[in-house]
């Protein structure tokens, strides 16, 4: 009886807060997708005058060169998605594998692993990329995605061998090894199905984190490079502007904000809806 | 007006008036704070230090036998005086008594050699190097006398010497540390953040109005607005935009002066390069430029389209701006008649600081109207200096040069951009061996259109320049020629 009391609310918040984060971010791959396809203006286009307030012409108004915000917002949207998506798919790619490779390795390599990870995870997310896009020649958005991704992989890697060594415990992961199974088998059957719905919400979470420091480095200038209008460098270019044209630097800390939650809410959403042990029963 | 705005402000504040008054009298031995984006990257000014090194040293640490004043004059400053010999080869100067150096020593004709012969010298990376290579000989009959002979004449020579720092023959590196002659004397200088000046008490000449000053060095515009808003600085000597004037207009206790500026931004090509070595190509690119727009973009109602690398305060201006006028169907034409009629494709190495990325995004949205598509290269400016000034790999570069009277530049065919036109080459030689000024005002007139028909650069405009202090500091330097900043006269009442 208790049980019905606690649940019975936490059924109808749980899913206005994945619908909330679904619409979020529902918005921002419309935008990001429709930039592909159509923009209101050339982005490069020097369309209206300077600084000019949203009207019905440019919604958001127009930067110092007289482009369109809106447009740029939109490849902004586009830019923040690629990088979450292509940084969160690298981290995945080296983090589950390095992951369990330690989780099953000796004992003196799983240490050695562990302690890199550890090492690695102490610097702060930012740092590391800054350090790999400055080791590349030319900054480009390519050179930022590999960047986060690499940082992102640590954090990624030791999740992924916690969980894995949770698993490897069990008295069915013996069963299976004493019946002959190849280790590929143990991991494809048994181990990723028990741990992918915490790695997936880890993943929107560390999609949440590679956007904001995608716009981190395009604000400090290691970002993709002009025209790819990042939201981190609008708001840098908006900066000297920010008391004639505050939309300017406003838009561009709205969408990233938006983003955000959004992808945070999801992940919230989603762990209550994927994982048996929080789903209510 | 300080006192009208003062007593408004001790009003609002509910000052009593008394205090105010006597707050109003200048502290001398105030503490002056000065924002600046131009941090030198180091002390010695033929080393390649960047105009940072100008701003803080010119006149306040180091003096030269003669100083360009803020109104563009120059004047005797380490020299009593001087005569030139009839045919114009052999300068005597008599040099000022009584002058001692930070450590000490007195000033001396060896220390004017040595210091002439430190700019002249093979390893010295002064961009003023060239202009006085006609020194042929220095003597030093005695200690106060200087002899300087010349293979030709040189008619700007006391101006090139207003550049000659005159530093102590003792001193062995001074990349890190000075030995100077003038009224303030270098403080602590942390670098990445401030460099302090203190008040040299042993100064042989008047002495400052104020104890110290503190150069305090921001890497960008905003912060440096803040900081004057916050009171952490006290005068910024260079407002970098438009906008931020907003805060300091009107209501707040801030004084803004606009003064004449020399720092103009140009499209500098590597014109050794294809395809910047083709004239055509390069009047294209002009022509497809639309600069009133830009200037518009980057400071609204200020700053001033020249047209060529010269401006208004140098006698040698004309205006130039109808010379290659904005007019893309005949960038177009121009394009095809150099043989690239679908365009071509460059790098643009853009300093990474306000305003040249978004300059580079200007001419990269213009540039695309006539298929040249540009590649935009973000660099800090310590790379700028290495890879484009002393390596020259580059193709374009974008930059601000801040001289007065450094049109001479287009006629050193080694300089960075590389520009060689042998009349323009001959045309500058010749104007420094005119007899009169008024000669060598005709010869670089003459030259500057020449280069300015090669479109030897895209000069894309002149900087105004915008001095903003709280209204409790008064007496600095409202012009902007060759970004010094005397701070000796600057006085705070506190």
């Amino acid at each position: 009886m208790t049980t019905e009391i606690i649940t019975a609310p936490q059924r109808q918040r749980r899913p206005l807060i994945l619908w909330a984060g679904l619409i979020l971010v529902g918005l921002h791959v419309f935008a990001g997708l429709l930039s592909l396809i159509w923009l209101p203006y050339d982005p490069t286009a020097m369309a209206g005058g300077r600084l000019e307030g949203p009207s019905l012409l440019h919604w958001v108004g127009t930067d110092r060169l007289g482009r369109d915000l809106f447009t740029q917002m939109m490849i902004g949207s586009r830019i923040a998605l690629t990088v979450g998506l292509g940084a969160v798919a690298i981290g995945a790619v080296i983090g589950v594998t390095l992951g369990i490779l330690s989780a099953f390795a000796t004992r003196w390599l799983d240490d050695a692993l562990a302690a890199t990870l550890d090492i690695l995870i102490a610097f702060p997310t930012l740092l590391i990329a800054m350090l790999v896009v400055a080791a590349s020649d030319t900054a480009n958005l390519w050179s930022a995605i590999i960047a986060l991704g690499i940082a992102l992989s640590a954090i990624v890697a030791r999740l992924t061998r916690i969980l894995a060594k949770r698993v490897l415990v069990m008295d069915y992961i013996t069963a299976a090894r004493t019946s002959g199974s190849s280790w590929p088998k143990i991991v494809a059957i048994h181990i990723l199905p028990n741990i992918w719905p915490t790695l997936a919400v880890n993943f929107a979470l560390q999609f949440g984190l590679a956007v904001i420091a995608e716009a981190s480095l395009s604000y400090l200038g290691l970002g993709a490079p002009p025209p790819n209008a990042s939201w981190g460098r609008i708001l840098q270019e908006a900066q000297g502007t920010v008391y004639t044209a505050p939309l300017g630097a406003i838009a561009p800390g709205i969408a990233l904000v938006s983003l955000a939650i959004g992808v945070n809410l999801l992940a919230d959403g989603l762990r209550d809806f994927i994982d048996p042990t929080r789903r209510a029963r | 007006m300080t006192t009208k705005t003062l007593l408004l402000a001790a009003l609002l504040a509910g000052i009593s008036l008394p205090a105010t008054v006597l707050a109003q009298e200048a502290n001398p031995d105030a503490s002056i704070r000065i924002g600046s984006l131009y941090e030198p990257q180091n002390l010695d000014n033929t080393a390649g230090a960047g105009q940072g090194i100008n701003e803080a040293f010119n006149g306040n640490v180091y003096e030269a036998l003669f100083q360009l004043t803020d109104a563009g004059a120059v004047e005797p400053k380490l020299v009593d005086s001087y005569e030139a010999s009839e045919d114009g080869l052999t300068y005597t100067f008599k040099l000022k008594p009584g002058v001692t150096f930070h450590s000490g020593d007195p000033l001396t004709a060896a220390d004017v050699k040595y210091s002439i012969e430190r700019v002249t010298a093979e390893a010295s990376k002064s961009s003023r190097k060239k202009s006085l290579s006609t020194i042929t000989g220095i003597e030093t009959p005695d200690d106060q006398t200087v002899v300087i002979t010349l293979s030709a004449r040189s008619i700007s020579l006391p101006y090139n010497l207003s550049y000659v720092w005159i530093v102590n023959d003792a001193a062995t590196d001074i990349t890190a540390t000075e030995d100077g002659t003038g009224p303030y004397t270098l403080g602590e200088w942390r670098r990445g953040s401030a460099l302090a000046l203190e008040r040299n008490d042993a100064y042989w000449g008047d002495a400052p109005t104020n104890g110290e000053v503190i150069y305090t060095y921001f890497t960008d515009a905003t912060a440096l607005n803040n900081a004057l808003l916050t009171n952490a600085v006290d005068i910024i000597t260079s407002v970098q935009s438009p906008d931020s004037l907003a805060q300091f207009q009107g209501n707040s206790p801030y004084t803004v002066t606009e003064g004449a500026s020399t720092t103009k931004e140009i499209l500098a090509y590597n014109d050794r390069v294809a395809p910047f070595d083709n004239v055509k190509v390069r009047k294209a690119l002009a022509r497809a430029t639309d600069k009133a727009r830009l200037l518009n973009s980057i400071w609204g109602e200020y700053g001033t389209l020249i047209g060529s690398f010269v401006p208004p305060t140098d006698p040698w201006y004309v205006d130039l701006t109808s010379v290659d006028a904005y007019d893309v169907d005949s960038a177009k034409a121009l394009l095809a008649e150099a043989g690239y009629p679908d365009g071509f494709e460059f790098t643009l190495d853009t300093p990474d600081y306000d305003p040249h990325p978004i300059v580079a995004q200007f001419l990269q949205s213009e540039y695309a109207k006539i298929g040249v598509k540009v590649n935009i290269n973000i660099i800090t400016a310590n790379e700028w200096y290495t890879k484009v000034y002393q390596a020259h790999d580059f193709q374009a570069t974008l930059q601000e040069h801040v001289n007065h009277r450094d049109i001479v530049f287009y006629g050193n065919p080694d300089f960075y951009w590389g520009y060689n036109n042998p009349e323009v080459v001959k045309l500058i030689a010749d104007s420094e061996s005119a007899a009169t000024e008024a000669e060598q005002t005709e010869k670089l007139t003459e030259a500057n259109k020449l280069i300015a028909e090669d479109a030897a650069s895209n000069w894309l405009y002149l900087y105004p320049q915008i001095v903003v202090s709280a209204t409790n500091v008064t007496g600095y330097p409202v012009n902007g020629l060759n970004s010094q900043f005397y701070a000796y006269d600057i006085q705070k009442s506190e």
